[in-house]
Parts: structure tokens; C-alpha cells; sequence
């Protein structure tokens, strides 16, 4: 819940008799706070003469005349206004009370609205002030730490990157990705880029089963964003608001330098028995390629927006420009956005309201290889510092030590990647008053978007043997292809081009009444329909012999392919639709007893005819205990409500047709030489797959405590069964084919229970220095409840290259949790191997020393049976918390966030003889009693690189995401220049982290899938931002 | 009451109205056909062959453990994490933790379901040449299923059928008598059904099913049996040894006189580390190919399946087989007209100074980018000089000891080496040496080792009673259920 400085209700006074009965009267006295006695600031009009306005002074005090007969308003800022009759008391001390018109305020919910007062379900509201203050490219980034229940990870820091947005934990093995509505327009995840932070008025969370009232799509929770509107009556307002910024890598491996690297490589050697390769140590620093590597990067954003009304229209519009180039490749990893955007709200005839939104948005973003082997990062971390960034010739160097590293100065300069994306989203609604109680509200739904793609290779050359070569040899020579006998053609450069079409159309279609009886029945009612078709298509196609091997020319245009032969397209369709009813009853009594019933029927085209319907109820309630006639806490405890919702929603986030099989997969084989194509299987069918539905409930409290302290806690519980998954399947299914993919099922149950608690404080609003902070906490226990039948766990991601699997799906254990070894220090010496009462097989002194797990004696490499858990990437608790204090024109504020419990897989080590390594190898066992936690280090063949708990560090972190300060000028000086507001501040964004992790990053999301949540591949991280920016209003 | 009843009626619309449209979900997928509904026309069956066929090109791993396991070849590479499970392999401390071994199991399962699929709908329509289409089919099922049971021992039969994910678990590993029967009557039904010669390169014929038939025979000691189908090969199907034993080895005499049955590869796509399955060329080429190298002839390659100094040394120094077999690389850059202008590089796998010289990649045979995976030399599984040993070997076995030493001296007479005369178990012995000289670098050694009982003797670590069969990879019996019982020993 949080606290918002306007307000309202309630009041109380003292008065005492002075004087007896006269015209008029001179009346003194001071205006406190209930709660605190402390003076208030308020303005005092004698009615009904209201032109007359006394201004309390700084201690609240005030002396005026009045009429016996005139009643006295009392009005202050964030306080229930007051009124007095004067009377014949001269002396008054009036005390104001906060007001509660958080509690009044509206709350988007599916098809309808409600209040802070009346809502029963779970959710979590953010104000845009929030949002924008953060300075963050995107929404969903900036939702980290704002909300409890609600965890974001950045599956990449590259410009653009998306995130993972899990509420309420991890409930599925597929997509966890919630329903997000944008003024009731559905986004993906990826497609919140299109969104202008600042654009944004509010964000609700719906979290728990009250969001049924979307069905099939709610399951992972439900985020309703709504764009700023104009108000009615509101003058127009202008804004402008920018800033610039320089971001910096936030942190660095520590690498070995050129003399570790060359000492700690003789001795892996001479322990694998082989000659040592470096004869002279004394090497010095040698190459940094991180230094190389990362980079100064800037970023900026401009918007100006107008907001306000005239007599029938309220609108607001804008526009923005924002760019954010990379710390790693800098304009190579550029993400730019343009938009504008119009929202009009007219009254057509005093009964039919037109409500429309319309948003245009440009994207356009480079990306380099990111995450995992063949990344840019993951080819930095392994190059070693023995090796010059170019050589004497001016070329870059090979690293032809490692075989599957590449130079990542030239890897960078070498990948030309972009795309990018025009976008029409809006919604057209009228909304018609069918009588008093009943408006019945028809609107169309779209998002257009257009998506542009180039890919160019050039013809290039890593050095001799690597993977990513397109060229012959150094001179780069093509290579040829040989399309009969005799006739060859080269195949050059070539560029892949795409066009893709993504459209969506929705048609809702819903009455809403609303009714009171007397003043103990208040009915509400929602009863619709809506219908969503969404289709797909693209086009792509590749031409060979660019030009002089250059971007300058890489169109398919500018082919030079001898008879296209070489050249190729692709194309692709697809079509999905939805078809639903929904109806929602709410029944009030006495305002303080409240009970809504949901439900939704949703028939989904993803599902095959044997189970393509189904029907998603949930019901809440909530008793307003503070409005009890005898309720006698209202001193310390004034606002008190005990919600709670049972709900079912629904999850159909698989591909299209996965219930069927269809003949895509790929089998192409030669005959005669003709590469000949073959028609085969591609995912194995399942025709009864069905819905995954999540069960949950919850149980809730709101309350503010001394009128400035707002609780809200939440405990619940949210049970999925009939998980939809692809999980990795038997090879006996014959699936693992080119083209052919397991088939999706239904199969497993998760739990996840938690507790969450927000709490928001604001001083008093009328004091020069205010001081407000919101803090959230959420407490979060994920277990597998069932796996398919038949098979124990579903195995997740692999470790390193040899076959390792690290992480699980299995009964009684989190999702995607670490499955390994455990090791119990190194072996010191010969005798302690021989010694051991367990048998390890081809231990040497200085080799991690495993658990016997099951106790049999044995180490056992061959199976499970010594493997266990050894980490999970979900953390137990994680932590938000945002400080702002003013004084006077000066602001400052704080964004910090916190995950604690999870740990993290180091996956980013090429095990290879001379790829460089972490500086924790320092450290490594050299001889009895020189290390209990680091091995030695070998090249020949060792149980050390098996996957173990060796390589699981704990994640834990807690992040200063926001730290600004920011000075507003006063309004003299600013009306002077004819504005409204000018405030300018400086900013800073991850400014720092508290960790143990060794990784760039410990805010690492899931690039791969849930399975593989928690592995760290080489990650980009996110950077650290110095920003200056300001805003102007007038 | 009309205006009291108008919202209950509209909601009662809205709610009820839309949602019986079921024929608005029916979304039909486009441009892409259904599994159910095929097979219609022959050019169905023709096609869903062609994507049966497709997975024999995963057998270059099986030319890689046959060398690597033997006493023939070291794993190489870059590292021993390289690759892992074929350095254990190498040291035979491989167990049931090994990506190998789970692509061996995956990728013939997935060639035995492409099969299994047309099978199911075999009987839909008819159609002249049905019969010859679906003797190749189970051709190549008999294919799979063997390299399944080599490796593995007692697998799963699923025959004819396409199976549901909750199958999988009920189904229990058949004993290897079984899986050969069904192998022995796919292969008779394949060597019924196709003719002696297909003229479309990379067709299986009735020689290649006979000459499998003989060779699977033969793996299970049926020397008999076997000997009649290995010499109704050798007697009609028309095979001859290349005159020049150097020439089988070049992609521009593929398809020759000895070929019985290749694996078909070509370099005309595109690869990546991405997806193994996926590609057209053969990989064990350009990992067999010397790191780094920079200078003529050959090209750059993973140095993987290294020969061992003890291949080398098998060899008479006569015998031309040995340089052809084995490249000694730094004599041959000695013999180069500028040595000190060629480079190359040792990988930290390990190093024997030789490589597989039949498959290898050269400057001359390269396919596209990335051209380590992509080589087009076909896999040559059974070359007839392979068919004339296995009779010889045969022959041997029943006692005929003349037409044995007949076959073995063809065979080495090719390459000028002198006639043996030997009998018994001499002329076994010999037989077997033959089949190392002539068949090195070809996958087959580690096999021909274990079923003669000479594994034991010729691979340090191997332990007699495990190490004849492989691991099941341990993720695959977890995903059956866990029900299936460990390969002895591991």
C-alpha cells in the first residue's frame, strides 16, 4: 500500500468560551495535528463569506475576525478540511486529522474500477513519480524493489535487454511471464520497450486469485498499467523533462595478469605431466580485455508532454526520444526509442464518452553475442593476457591458444546486428451511459507492430580453426561451392534481412452497474464478452557477396550472387485467438462487509478440441474492521481491513498447434548429391494438453497505524498443477532429431507460499522537511510438489561442455534447483587419499574431496546416487526500500534492493588449458596444507571441473538501484521565467552493491529458460549511470 | 420491470452469447502439414523416408569411439575437457554421465521413430515400388537398431509404432536376442525387396542389407549364417576392390566399385556447434583435422582421434596401407618443398604426431562455413574389402580354411602384400591383424576387438564383463522412469 500525500475525513475539536455574544468577534487560536499536536499550516476562510482567507503562520497560529454566525473551513494540505461554527468562543485550537483519501482513490481493476477502501483482492499500486524518478529505459526494470511479491530480474544489461517479471514466485515451468495491460492493451515482456517510463501514470499489480477475472492469461499474476490522461477541469500543462548520463561497467573480474597467468599455466602443466609452456614468467600486466572491452557509454532522454482539458475534451500527448548505447560494444549495442503517443477522453453527447489512446513508438537496437560461449564477455573472461589486442601487423590477435575463443575487439567489429520496430498500439472506447446505475462499455483493442531486421557477416578471419570464420584464410578468401560438376560459385559476405508482422486485435465488450439500496446495500456488476485474434507473419531472406565485404552495402539489393543461387528466403504465419466471457458480482453491507465473486470462461485456439474450454472462479471478501461501530483502536490503528480470495486462474503461454503434431521438422539427406529434403515430424503431438490452472489463496490486512503509517501484509498460498512443459523427454520417443522437439505436456505441480509486508510512512506534508520512505519485503518458498509420472526429476541446464547436468525440476525441491556434489576441502596428501575411508576414484593431492552422500564407500561418478542439493536460484527473501526527504527546494532520494538466499552457478570458466582464469586460482593447492577450498590446477584429465558445489557461490546482494538529488527552483524565480516548476537534479543508477558473488552481476535472470535460472554464462552486466537531468513545467 | 430486466438481459448476453462459437478456436495451422493426415501420395512415403535416411549422418560418432575406445586412437582436442566423454572414453573411465554416449541413444531412437512413423501408415495406399521403399525403411531401422545394441546391449524395441511420452515408462530394456532378431527380419525383408543396384547415389540396395545382415550375423557368432550372406554378396552383387587403395579416400571417388554402404555427406550447407544433428557434412573429417595448421594439402582442423604409435607400428613398413591410414605429419612436412613455412599446433588432448589420414579434412574437400562440420567424405560403413574379411573371418570360424585365406588374399593383394597360408587359429589371428590393417580409422576396431576377446588384452583399462557394452546414459534411464538395471560394471 502506499502513501499518498493528498488526503481526507474526520476531525475533532476544543473549544473554550471567552467572550459573550457580539457581532463580531476576534477569535485566536492554533491549528495542530491530532496525532502529534504539532502546528499545522492551514488556510481558514470565513463562510459564507469565502473571500476572506487567513493564512496560519508558522507555529499554526492565527487570530481573525468572524461573525458569530459564520462558520469557520479550516483547510491544509494533506489534511481532512474542517468546519466550525464560530460562535461565541474566542479561543480555538483546531486539530486536523491526515486525510485518508489514499483510501478513496481509484484502482483500475479488470473491467471495472474500485477503491483502495473497497478492494478485497491482493495488489500493489505504483504511483508513476516512483517509476520516472529512476531514470530507467524501461517500466518493468523499474518496478525491481517497488512492489513485495513481485521480483524482476535483468536477463541482460544490454540496452534493451528485457527482464524476467516473476509474482509470486515461480509457478510454471514455461512462461512466467504475467499478463501485462497497458491501458488494456496486452504487451509481452519484450514489447515494454516501446514504453516511455514517464508516460506512465500508475501500475497495479494483481497478484492474487481475484485476478481470475482475466482467466486463462492470469495465472502468473496480472500488471495493469494505465498512460497518463488528462483530468476534467485541469488547466493545461506543459512538460519537459531530460536528462544525459554516462555509464560505466559497475564491476570488474578479478583476471590473472600476464605473470599470474604465465606462473599458474606452467604449473597446470607440469601437474598434466607436459612441458611447461612459459620459460619466462616475468611477463608484467599484459593485455586487460576487460579494459578493452568495456567502455564509456552514453545515454539521454528528452520528453515533453501537455497535459489538461478544455470544456468537453481532456487529453494528454507527448513525445520522446530516448538512446542508450552499451558498455560493451558502445553504438553496437544501441537501443533508441522514439515515440509520441495521444490520449483524448471527449464526451460526445452528455451520456456517450469517447476514450482513446494511441501510441507510435520507433525502436531501433544492436545487439553483439550475448550470454554463454561465442559472447563477447565469455571470449573476454577467457582471453589471456599474454596475448596483444592486435598484433605488430595491425590485425587482431588469434588467441589460437583456446580453440573456441575469438578475439572479442574483432568479434565486436565484425558483428552487425540491428532491428527495428514500429508500433501502433491504441484502443478506441465508448463507454455509454445506459441509465443511472448502468454504462455499457464497447471498446477495440490493436497493436500493430512491425519488425525490421538485418543481419550482415562479413567475411572474416579469427585465426586458424575458429568456429566463427567465414573466410578461407587472412586474406579472406571465400569460399566456394561446388553446385554441379564443374560449376562453383563463391559464397562472400551475406546479409539476412526480415520483415515480420505482429498484429493484435481485441474487441471487449462489458456492462458495469452499480447500485446502492438505502444506506447498507451497495451492488456492483460486470458482465462481458471479448474476443482477441492475433496473428503473425514474416518474411526473410539472404543474399551472398556483398559489396566490398561491407555494412555500407549489406542490403540484398546490393547482391552480387552469380544467378542467385546462393540466395534464399523463409517465411512464417501464425494465428491464435481467444475467445471469453467473464462477470464479476460485488456486494457491499454497510460499507464494511464486503464480498465479490468472479468468474471467466476462456476457449483458447493453442488447445486441440478435446480441451480447449475452461472456466477460471474465484470469490474474496473483506471486512472494513475500523468502520465497527465499537471498534475502539481508531487512536492508534485508524483504517483497518481483513481481505481475503480464493481464485483459479489459467496459464496458455505454449506455442500454437503444440497439441498436434505437425510435419515441420527437418530431414534433409543427399542423394545424388542434392541435398534432398524429406518431410519429417517436428514436436511430438499431445492432443488432450490442456490448460495449466493455478489454485490460490490469500489472506490479507490492510491497515494504517498513527494516520501516517501504512501496513499492508499478505500471506499466501498458490498451488499449479498440470504444469504445461516441454521437459527434456525419453530419447526412446525419437524426438531429438533435427527440427524435432519434445512434445509439450501436462504434468507436475508447484507450490509457492510466501509472506509479504509493505510498509509506507510520510512525515507531516506541510513541514519544510518532509521525509517519506516505503519499505517491502517478500518472503517466498517455491516446491515441486509432483513430477510427470514415471520419472523422478526432469534434468535442467547443463554445466561446462561434458555432459554435467546442474539443475533440477523435482518433487520436494525448488524449481530449477542445483544438483550436485558436495565437497568436504582437498586432499592434502597421498596418505589421506589412501587413508579415506571412501574411495574416490583418480584422486590426486590437491583434488577436491567429495561427500559420500549415500555412504556406500564409493564416490560413485557414474550416477546420482553421491549428488544432492547444492544451491537454488530463488531467492528467500527479497527487499525494496525507497527513502525521499525534502527540504525545502532541495530533494533527496534513495532506490535500494535486496535478494538474499539464492545462489548463483559460475558457468562462465572455459575449462581449457590456456584460457585465462579467475585470480581466485592464486589460492590453489600447491602442496599439503597450502589450500583447503581451492584445487590444484591440471591439464590432464580430473573429477575437479564435475559439477559441484565448487562452483556455486552464494548470490546474495543488496543494490543502491537509485541514489539523486535534486533542487527545484523557487516559484519566484521560476514564474519569473514563466514556468510552473524547473527542478534539476543528479542522479546515479546501481551506484553500488553489496555482494559476495565473484560474476559481473548478481542480478541475473533466466537467459534459457526457468531451468536455468540462477547459471551464469558470461552475463551482461548491468552498468552503473551517472546522470544529470532536469524537468520543467509550464 | 422492463427497465429492471435490461441489464440482467444484456449481461446475460454478453456473458452467454459469444461463447459458444467453438468453430471460431478451430485455427487451422497454414502452410505447414499434419502428422495424422499424410501418406497420401507415394511422394509422402518417398519424402518421410528421405527424413529417415537423415540421421544416419549422426554416425560420425561412431567413427570416433570405435578408434578412440580400441587400442588405435587417443581422444585429443583441445583438452581432456574437451569433449570429455571421449577422453574418458580413451582412459575407459567413461560412465554413465557422458554426452556421447546420450547423442548415440537420442539420434538413433530419433532415425528409429522416423521409420517407425512410415511403418505405422505403411498399409495406407499402395503403390508400385512400395515394397523396395519400405525395405529401405527397415533398412535402415536394422541400421539403428544395431549401432543401439552394439553400444548398449538389451535396449528398448519399439517397432511400428509412434510412442506417447507416458509409454515411455512402462517399457522395459528387450534383451539383445530380440532387438537382433527383429534387426536379422528387418534386413531380410530389406534384401528381399531392393535390387542389386540402385542407381541413385546414397540409395541402400539389396548388397548393403545382405553385407549388414552378414555383419550382424557374424557380431553374434552366427559364422554359418553369416558366411552365406557375406558370399551371396561377394558371389552377385557385383563388387570389386578399387584397384589403388589411396583412391577410396577422396571425396571425388565416392561411389565406387567397393562401395557396399556409405553414409552420404555433403558440404554444400552450412553448420554450427549449435546443433550437431542438424548438419549435412561430416564432422569427424574436420576434428580429425591438424590444429592450426597453416600450409599445403591438408587444412585446419580439432586434432581429435589421434592414431597411436601402436597403429603405426602394426604396420609392415611395406605395407602402403600405413601412410595411407596414418599421417605422420611432421615427416610429412619434412618432405614439403619449404617445411619451415608450415605451422601447426598441438591441442592439450594430447598429441601422437599422427592423424586419421582416410578422414580428414583437406584444402581441397571443404564444405561451408564452419567447415569443420561440414566435410562432404562419406562415412564409408561397409566397403567390400570389409565384406571379404568378415566372409574370410567366417570361413575361418566353420573350418573352411581355403576359401578364407582366398578372401583375406584379395584383400592384400590389392596392396602387394604377401599371401598368407596359414590355418586355424593362425589364420584367424591373421585375419584379424588383417582387418586392423586393412580397416584402421574406420570405427570398427573397438568392435572387432570385443567380439573376438581381444579387448582385454589390446585396451589398458579395459576390464573383461563391463566394458564390452557401454553405460546407459544415466539421464536416460532417470527419464524411462528409472526402472531400467545399470550395464554391468558401471
Amino acid at each position: 500500500m502506499r502513501i499518498s500525500l493528498s488526503t481526507f475525513l474526520t476531525l475533532a475539536f476544543l473549544a473554550f468560551t471567552t467572550m459573550a455574544s457580539a457581532q463580531t468577534i476576534t477569535l485566536t487560536g492554533q491549528v495542530t495535528d491530532r496525532s502529534d499536536r504539532s502546528p499545522v499550516q492551514a488556510v481558514i476562510s470565513i463562510l459564507p463569506a469565502k473571500q476572506v482567507k487567513t493564512a496560519t503562520d508558522y507555529q499554526g497560529k492565527f487570530t481573525l475576525q468572524a461573525r458569530v454566525e459564520d462558520s469557520l473551513l479550516v483547510q491544509a494540505f494533506g489534511y481532512e478540511e474542517v468546519r466550525i461554527r464560530v460562535g461565541t468562543v474566542a479561543m480555538l485550537n483546531i486539530s486536523l486529522v491526515p486525510n485518508r483519501a489514499e483510501l478513496s482513490e481509484v484502482v483500475v481493476t479488470g473491467y471495472g474500477s474500485s477503491t483502495k477502501k473497497e478492494i478485497t483482492g491482493a495488489t500493489s499500486v505504483v504511483k508513476s513519480e516512483e517509476i520516472t524518478k529512476l531514470n530507467i529505459p524501461r517500466m518493468d526494470q523499474a518496478l525491481q524493489g517497488q512492489v513485495s511479491g513481485v521480483v524482476i530480474n535483468t536477463n541482460s544489461g544490454s540496452p534493451g535487454g528485457s527482464t524476467s517479471i516473476r509474482i509470486r514466485g515461480l509457478s510454471t515451468f514455461g512462461d512466467n511471464d504475467p499478463l501485462i495491460l497497458v491501458d488494456g492493451v496486452v504487451y509481452d515482456s519484450e514489447g515494454l520497450n516501446a514504453l516511455n517510463p514517464n508516460d506512465i501514470e500508475s501500475i497495479n499489480v494483481l497478484k492474487d486469485g481475484t485476478a481470475s477475472i482475466f482467466g486463462v492469461r492470469a495465472a502468473n499474476g496480472v500488471i495493469l498499467i494505465e498512460t497518463k490522461k488528462g483530468s476534467q477541469g485541469a488547466p493545461a500543462v506543459f512538460e519537459y523533462t531530460a536528462y544525459l548520463g554516462v555509464q560505466q561497467s559497475a564491476k570488474r573480474l578479478g583476471l590473472l595478469n600476464a605473470q599470474e597467468y604465465a606462473v599458474l599455466k606452467n604449473n597446470a602443466f607440469l601437474n598434466g605431466g607436459q612441458d611447461q609452456p612459459f620459460a619466462n614468467t616475468a611477463l608484467g600486466v599484459g593485455t586487460d580485455w576487460q579494459d578493452a572491452v568495456f567502455q564509456t557509454a552514453m545515454t539521454s532522454s528528452h520528453s515533453l508532454s501537455a497535459t489538461g482539458s478544455s470544456e468537453k475534451t481532456s487529453y494528454s500527448i507527448g513525445g520522446s526520444y530516448f538512446t542508450q548505447d552499451g558498455i560493451v560494444g558502445g553504438a553496437k549495442s544501441n537501443f533508441s526509442r522514439y515515440n509520441g503517443r495521444v490520449n483524448l477522453s471527449t464526451e460526445m453527447t452528455p451520456r456517450l464518452r469517447l476514450n482513446s489512446v494511441f501510441l507510435f513508438t520507433h525502436e531501433e537496437r544492436r545487439t553483439l553475442p550475448e550470454n554463454g560461449i561465442g559472447s563477447v564477455l565469455f571470449n573476454t573472461i577467457n582471453a589471456y593476457p599474454t596475448e596483444p589486442i592486435l598484433e605488430e601487423d595491425g590485425r587482431y590477435s588469434y588467441l589460437a591458444l583456446v580453440g573456441d575463443i575469438i578475439n572479442p575487439l574483432a568479434q565486436m567489429a565484425n558483428t552487425y546486428n540491428q532491428s527495428g520496430v514500429n508500433k501502433f498500439v491504441g484502443k478506441e472506447e465508448l463507454a455509454w451511459d445506459l441509465g443511472e446505475h448502468l454504462t455499457w462499455t464497447n471498446r477495440f483493442n490493436y497493436n500493430y507492430a512491425l519488425v525490421d531486421g538485418k543481419v550482415f557477416s562479413p567475411l572474416v578471419w579469427y585465426g586458424p580453426g575458429k568456429a566463427q570464420n567465414t573466410a578461407l584464410n587472412a586474406d579472406l578468401d571465400a569460399p566456394t561451392v561446388e553446385l554441379a560438376e564443374g560449376f562453383s560459385l563463391e559464397r562472400g559476405p551475406s546479409v539476412y534481412q526480415h520483415r515480420d508482422t505482429y498484429g493484435d486485435l481485441a474487441f471487449e465488450s462489458y456492462v458495469n452497474y452499480d447500485r446502492s439500496f438505502g444506506d447498507d446495500h451497495d451492488f456492483k456488476a460486470t458482465a462481458g464478452t471479448s474476443v482477441f485474434v492475433r496473428q503473425g507473419k514474416g518474411l526473410g531472406a539472404w543474399a551472398f557477396n556483398t559489396p566490398n565485404n561491407s555494412w555500407e552495402y549489406a542490403d540484398i539489393s546490393a547482391s552480387q550472387a552469380a544467378g542467385g543461387y546462393l540466395n534464399g528466403a523463409s517465411s512464417f504465419f501464425f494465428e491464435e485467438r481467444l475467445l471469453s466471457a467473464f462477470g464479476r458480482a460485488e456486494y457491499a453491507f454497510k460499507k464494511r462487509y464486503l464480498l465479490s465473486g468472479v468468474i471467466r470462461r476462456d476457449g483458447s485456439s493453442k488447445f486441440g478440441p478435446n480441451a480447449r474450454w475452461g472456466i477460471f472462479p474465484a470469490i474474496s471478501g473483506a471486512w472494513v474492521i475500523s468502520d465497527e461501530p465499537n471498534y475502539g483502536l481508531s487512536d492508534q490503528i485508524d483504517f483497518a481491513k481483513l481481505r481475503m480470495s480464493f481464485g483459479v486462474a489459467g496459464n496458455d503461454q505454449i506455442p500454437n498447434f503444440a497439441y498436434r503434431a505437425l510435419l515441420n521438422g527437418e530431414g534433409v539427406y543427399p542423394f545424388n548429391e542434392l541435398l534432398t529434403p524429406g518431410v519429417a515430424i517436428g514436436r511430438a503431438s499431445n492432443p488432450d494438453l490442456k490448460w495449466e490452472s493455478t489454485k490460490q489463496a490469500n489472506i490479507g490486512l490492510d491497515l494504517r497505524v498513527w494516520n501516517r503509517l501504512n501496513v499492508t501484509l499478505n500471506a499466501f498460498e498458490k498451488r499449479t498443477s498440470d504444469l504445461l512443459f516441454q521437459p527434456e523427454v525419453s530419447g526412446i520417443l525419437g524426438t531429438y532429431s533435427a527440427g524435432g522437439y519434445p512434445p509439450f505436456i501436462n504434468a507436475g505441480d508447484v507450490r509457492n507460499r510466501g509472506l509479504e509486508m509493505e510498509l509506507g510512512y510520510s512525515s507531516k506534508p506541510i513541514r519544510p522537511g518532509q521525509f517519506s520512505a516505503n519499505f517491502n519485503l517478500t518472503f517466498l518458498r517455491n516446491k515441486v510438489l509432483r513430477v510427470p509420472d514415471g520419472v523422478d526429476f526432469i534434468p535442467g541446464a547443463g554445466f561446462g561442455v561434458g555432459g554435467n547436468v546442474a539443475t533440477r525440476f523435482e518433487a520436494g525441491f525448488p524449481i530449477g534447483y542445483f544438483h550436485g556434489f558436495v565437497t568436504d576441502g582437498i586432499f592434502q596428501s597421498q596418505a589421506e587419499i589412501d587413508n579415506s575411508s571412501v574411495v574416490q576414484a583418480g584422486a590426486r593431492p590437491g583434488d577436491l574431496r567429495f561427500v559420500d552422500i549415500n555412504g556406500d564407500g564409493v564416490i560413485n561418478f557414474s550416477d546420482n546416487s553421491d549428488k544432492t542439493q547444492i544451491g537454488s536460484p530463488i531467492p528467500d527473501l527479497t527487499l525494496g526500500l525507497n527513502l525521499n526527504y525534502r527540504y525545502k527546494s532541495w530533494d533527496v532520494s534513495t532506490n535500494l534492493y535486496a535478494a538474499l538466499g539464492q545462489e548463483i552457478i559460475r558457468n562462465y570458466e572455459r575449462q581449457q588449458p590456456y584460457a585465462n582464469m579467475l585470480d581466485y586460482t592464486i589460492g590453489r593447492w600447491t602442496g599439503n596444507g597450502s589450500s583447503t577450498t581451492i584445487p590444484r590446477l591440471t591439464t590432464s584429465l580430473t573429477r575437479n571441473t564435475v559439477f559441484s558445489d565448487f562452483f556455486v557461490e552464494k548470490g546474495d546482494f543488496l543494490r543502491v538501484r537509485n541514489l539523486q538529488v535534486g533542487y527545484s527552483l523557487p516559484k519566484a524565480t521560476v514564474e519569473r521565467l514563466g514556468a510552473s516548476k524547473l527542478r534539476a537534479y543528479v542522479s546515479a543508477n546501481n551506484l553500488f552493491t553489496l555482494t559476495g558473488y565473484q560474476g559481473f552481476d548478481p542480478d541475473i535472470g533466466n537467459f534459457g529458460g526457468v531451468l536455468a535460472a540462477g547459471v551464469d554464462y558470461g552475463f551482461y552486466p548491468q552498468a552503473r549511470t551517472l546522470m544529470f537531468g532536469l524537468t520543467l513545467q509550464f | 420491470m422492463m427497465t429492471r430486466l435490461r441489464p440482467l438481459a444484456l449481461a446475460a448476453v454478453l456473458f452467454f452469447g459469444l461463447s459458444g462459437c467453438d468453430k471460431f478456436l478451430d485455427v487451422q495451422p497454414r502452410y505447414v502439414q499434419d502428422a495424422e493426415n499424410y501418406f497420401n501420395q507415394p511422394s509422402d512415403y518417398e519424402m518421410a523416408l528421405t527424413a529417415a535416411y537423415d540421421l544416419l549422418q549422426t554416425s560420425y560418432l561412431t567413427q570416433w569411439i570405435g578408434e578412440i575406445a580400441s587400442d588405435n586412437a587417443i581422444a585429443g582436442g583441445e583438452s581432456v575437457t574437451d569433449t570429455e566423454g571421449l577422453h574418458q572414453i580413451e582412459a575407459m573411465t567413461h560412465n554413465a554421465v557422458n554426452n556421447e554416449l546420450r547423442s548415440i541413444f537420442r539420434w538413433n531412437y530419433a532415425g528409429i521413430a522416423r521409420v517407425n512413423y512410415l511403418m505405422e501408415f505403411k498399409d495406407k495406399i499402395d503403390f508400385p515400388g512400395k515394397e523396395g521403399l519400405i525395405g529401405q525403411a527397415r533398412f535402415l531401422r536394422a541400421y539403428y537398431y544395431f549401432e543401439l545394441t552394439k553400444y548398449f546391449g538389451d535396449v528398448p524395441l519399439v517397432i511400428d509404432e509412434r510412442l506417447g511420452a507416458d509409454q515411455v515408462t512402462k517399457l522395459d530394456r528387450s534383451p539383445a536376442a530380440d532387438v537382433y532378431a527383429q534387426i536379422e527380419a528387418d534386413l531380410r525383408y530389406a534384401s528381399a525387396t531392393l535390387p542389386w543396384s540402385n542407381p541413385e547415389k546414397g540409395r541402400v540396395d539389396k548388397g548393403a542389407a545382405l553385407a549388414l545382415l552378414g555383419k550382424v550375423q557374424l557380431y553374434q557368432g552366427k559364422h554359418a549364417e553369416a558366411a552365406i550372406s557375406l558370399d551371396s554378396v561377394i558371389n552377385f552383387g557385383g563388387f570389386a576392390l578399387v584397384e589403388n587403395y589411396a583412391d577410396l579416400w577422396f571425396d571425388a571417388n565416392e561411389n565406387n566399385s567397393e562401395t557396399v554402404f556409405d553414409i552420404e555427406y555433403s558440404g554444400l550447407e552450412g553448420g554450427s556447434y549449435g546443433c550437431f544433428v542438424c548438419l549435412e557434412g561430416n564432422a569427424a573429417a574436420g576434428f580429425n583435422g591438424i590444429r592450426q595448421y597453416d600450409g599445403p594439402y591438408y587444412s585446419d582442423g580439432n586434432s581429435y582421434n589421434l592414431p597411436t604409435q601402436d597403429l603405426y607400428d602394426a604396420f609392415d613398413s611395406g605395407d602402403p596401407r600405413r601412410d595411407i591410414t596414418v599421417l605422420d605429419l611432421d615427416a610429412f612436412i619434412a618432405a614439403q618443398a619449404n617445411p619451415s613455412s608450415i605451422s601447426y599446433a598441438i591441442g592439450g588432448g594430447g598429441h601422437t604426431g599422427f592423424y586419421n589420414n582416410k578422414y580428414i579434412k583437406r584444402q581441397a574437400e571443404l564444405g561451408l562455413p564452419d567447415n569443420d562440420l561440414t566435410s562432404p567424405l562419406n562415412y564409408k560403413v561397409i566397403r567390400f574389402a570389409d565384406v571379404l574379411l568378415m566372409a574370410a573371418e567366417c570361413h575361418a570360424q566353420e573350418g573352411n580354411d581355403v576359401q578364407a585365406q582366398t578372401y583375406l588374399n584379395e584383400v592384400r593383394n590389392r596392396v602387394s602384400m604377401p599371401v598368407i597360408t596359414s590355418s586355424g587359429a593362425a589364420l584367424l589371428e591373421d585375419i584379424y591383424t588383417e582387418r586392423r590393417l586393412e580397416l584402421s580409422g574406420e570405427g570398427l576396431r573397438f568392435w572387432d576387438l570385443v567380439r573376438s576377446g581381444q579387448a582385454a588384452q589390446s585396451i589398458s583399462n579395459f576390464q573383461t564383463g563391463k566394458h564390452e557394452r557401454f553405460p546407459l546414459p544415466q539421464v536416460e534411464i532417470d527419464l524411462a522412469g528409472g526402472q531400467w538395471a545399470q550395464n554391468t560394471g558401471y
